[in-house]
């Protein structure tokens, strides 16, 4: 028996091997993989290089006017410092847009503490909302205290971004939480409806439905119903947000044994106590890499509104070098603005993945 | 709504059970007063685990009646969720809550549905917990427990409810032969105490030594009722034979 001799004889501690012997190990184990692995990172080294080098050594930092670039040979970063707030504000009025930043800032605030394991509570989670939107909204719009009034017309910029995709999520998910619960509806003409209704709404791309909702809407509805273009614009891309996260919601709830909740009831729990405190919570951890996944893309997306004439910040940055003079650099710009998308998502993701671990102690 | 012993706890009476066009209760009728202990048992299929759960309406009856502590169970969901406040169940795979600890398990019911505030409900809970000799667990999560732990757990979080009657199907049939026994004598102690308890186990030992009367079910009726020792040593019906020579035989 040969497992005999593990059980009576002394067994090794596991070796861990050092970073260069597994280095060696992993890349470099035949001449063939050697000589792979030396070719990708001559390519990468390259590639490495060549963007460093049109990125900072040969790029051209002053903030002159546009001529400054003319002899360059790598980035005009030039095109950002004088047009950066264009890029983050839109077409804000100038004189006005530190009330743009400050409700920049204020959603930002409102996000940040609103994924802190503390506010997770019913009513803590709402007071935050409301007060950030408070802030926000009275920033933006003004007309008190002296503050012009800006319509919403005039919003733009990272600020319009940041409130497209904060409201969408914010409306989208409890959306999205009812259409769930709906779904599984014991009476089945909720449930067939209710189903109708997201798979009618999922098979539309969202470009379909930001669409109706900007121009066909209005045709449809008595006037004092219609509300500003902003706003059934975020209604409709808060629909389409609550459709998709409504099947992952059902997902991570049919991940559950049939029975938690007929425990929770054998216990006296009704049916929201038993949705609130023993599906939903457990249905949210097994759903969560997809939700934020779902919210990730949603932030992306957020781009698509300027289609239908919002100035959103991937608007801006094309009016940024749609000048005679900044022509050249529409690179840089891009560059600029995938660089904000990018701080933004990759935050989103690594918050995701805090999630995760904290949540998984509570699982194992 | 206490119970005096002598009073009739559970009232069931021609009940019937379908699920779709199929029949799996027939005709049941079970008395069953207050602070009596009974075991049911039968082959698998029977319907006892069917029976047991019509009894806090996690099943719907389509015909017959039963009446809980002198409530009828009907419709009413108001009238639902008051007997189950009195009625507790132990499940064969646990159901512990696995997102929350030990502790939170257990003063979840009595906070939401008693609305005893949280010190009153954790005291009992630690009580409790004590009682199924598992307190240095408080704090655990159930995915950190042993199957006879977290039975053990399911035990106390029911008794939280402090429930006049207790309910039990298979509550040792996932576990490890070595674990069965903490979970057998938690039981013991409280049918001791003198709890109501309805119990579907094949734990005959158990049975000769707790219970009351032994109810044999088989294709959805009661075949046989009788006390222990007479079911077990002198089973009437061919079908009860059968089945003690199945489960003792070997
Ligand atoms: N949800 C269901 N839908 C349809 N039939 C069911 C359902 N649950 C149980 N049954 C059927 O009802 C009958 C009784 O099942 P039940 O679970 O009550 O048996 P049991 O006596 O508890 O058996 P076991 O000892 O295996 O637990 C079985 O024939 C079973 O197939
Ligand atoms: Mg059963």
């Amino acid at each position: 028996m040969s497992n005999v001799a593990i059980v009576s004889g002394e067994i090794p501690p596991p070796r861990h091997d050092t970073f260069l012997a597994a280095v060696r190990k992993g890349y470099f184990a035949t001449p063939g993989a050697a000589a792979v692995t030396s070719v990708c990172l001559a390519l990468i080294a390259l590639a490495v290089w060549t963007v460093f080098r049109w990125a900072v050594l040969d790029a051209v930092w002053s903030s002159g006017g546009p001529n400054v670039c003319q002899q360059a040979t790598g980035a005009c970063w030039a095109v950002i410092a004088a047009r950066w707030r264009l890029i983050f504000f839109g077409l804000y009025p100038y004189d006005e847009q530190w009330r743009s930043a400050l409700a920049c800032a204020a959603i930002l605030a409102t996000v940040a503490v609103s994924c802190f394991p503390f506010s997770w509570s019913a009513t803590r989670l709402p007071l935050v909302w409301i007060a950030g939107y408070g802030v926000f909204y009275g920033l933006m719009r003004g007309g008190f205290l002296g503050l012009p009034t800006v319509l919403e017309t005039q919003w733009g910029g990272l600020s319009l971004t940041l409130f497209v995709f904060s409201t969408v999520v914010v409306t989208g998910m409890p959306l999205a939480v009812c259409l769930a619960l709906l779904r599984r509806s014991r009476l089945p003409v909720i449930a067939r409806t209710v189903a109708v209704l997201i798979d009618g709404i999922r098979s539309l791309p969202l470009v379909a439905i930001l669409f109706t909702a900007a121009i066909i809407i209005p045709y449809a509805l008595p006037h004092f119903l219609v509300g500003d273009k902003l706003y059934r614009v975020i209604a409709g891309f808060s629909l389409f947000f609550a459709v998709y996260q409504a099947e992952i919601i059902r997902g991570g709830m049919q991940a559950l044994p049939a029975g938690q909740e007929e425990a929770a009831h054998a216990l006296g729990l009704n049916y929201w106590q038993t949705m609130s405190r023993i599906v939903l919570p457990q249905a949210f951890r097994h759903a969560l890499p997809p939700t934020i996944n779902q919210v990730v893309i949603t932030f992306m997306e957020t781009s698509l509104i300027v289609i239908i004439g919002f100035f959103e910040v991937m608007a801006s940055g094309n009016a940024a070098f749609s000048t005679a003079e900044w022509s050249a650099t529409y690179v840089e710009v891009y560059v600029f603005v995938a660089a904000i998308y990018f701080a933004f998502t990759f935050t989103l993701s690594r918050y995701g993945a805090y999630l995760e671990r904290r949540l998984n102690v509570a699982r194992h | 709504m206490n119970t005096q012993s002598g009073e009739i706890a559970v009232d069931v009476k021609s009940l019937a059970k379908f699920y779709g066009a199929h029949q799996v209760l027939f005709d049941v009728s079970l008395s069953v007063a207050a602070g009596e202990k009974i075991v049911i048992c039968g082959p698998s299929g029977s319907g006892k685990s069917t029976l047991i759960r019509c009894l806090n309406k996690l099943e719907d009856h389509q015909a017959g009646t039963i009446r809980m502590l002198g409530t009828e169970l009907n419709e009413d969901l108001a009238n639902i969720n008051e007997i189950r406040r009195d009625v507790g169940m132990v499940f064969q795979h646990f159901n512990l809550f696995p997102h929350l600890t030990v502790l939170e398990n257990c003063v979840l019911a009595p906070m939401l549905v008693r609305r005893q505030d949280r010190r009153t409900a954790e005291e009992q809970a630690m009580l409790y917990l004590e009682r199924v000799r598992i307190p240095q667990k408080a704090g655990s999560y159930p995915g950190e427990l042993s199957g006879g732990q977290q039975q053990r757990v399911a035990i106390a979080r029911a008794l939280c409810m402090r429930p006049e009657i207790m309910l039990f199907d298979e509550p040792t049939s996932a576990l490890d032969p070595e674990m069965i026994s903490e979970v057998l004598d938690v039981m013991i102690e409280l049918a001791q105490d003198g709890m109501t308890m309805l119990c579907v186990t094949h734990e005959m030992g158990f049975a000769r030594k707790v219970a009351d009367r032994v109810v044999f079910m088989d294709k959805g009726r009661i075949v046989e009722e009788a006390a222990p020792s007479d079911f077990f040593d002198n089973p009437r019906h061919e079908r009860s034979k059968l089945f003690l020579s199945q489960i003792l035989g070997h």
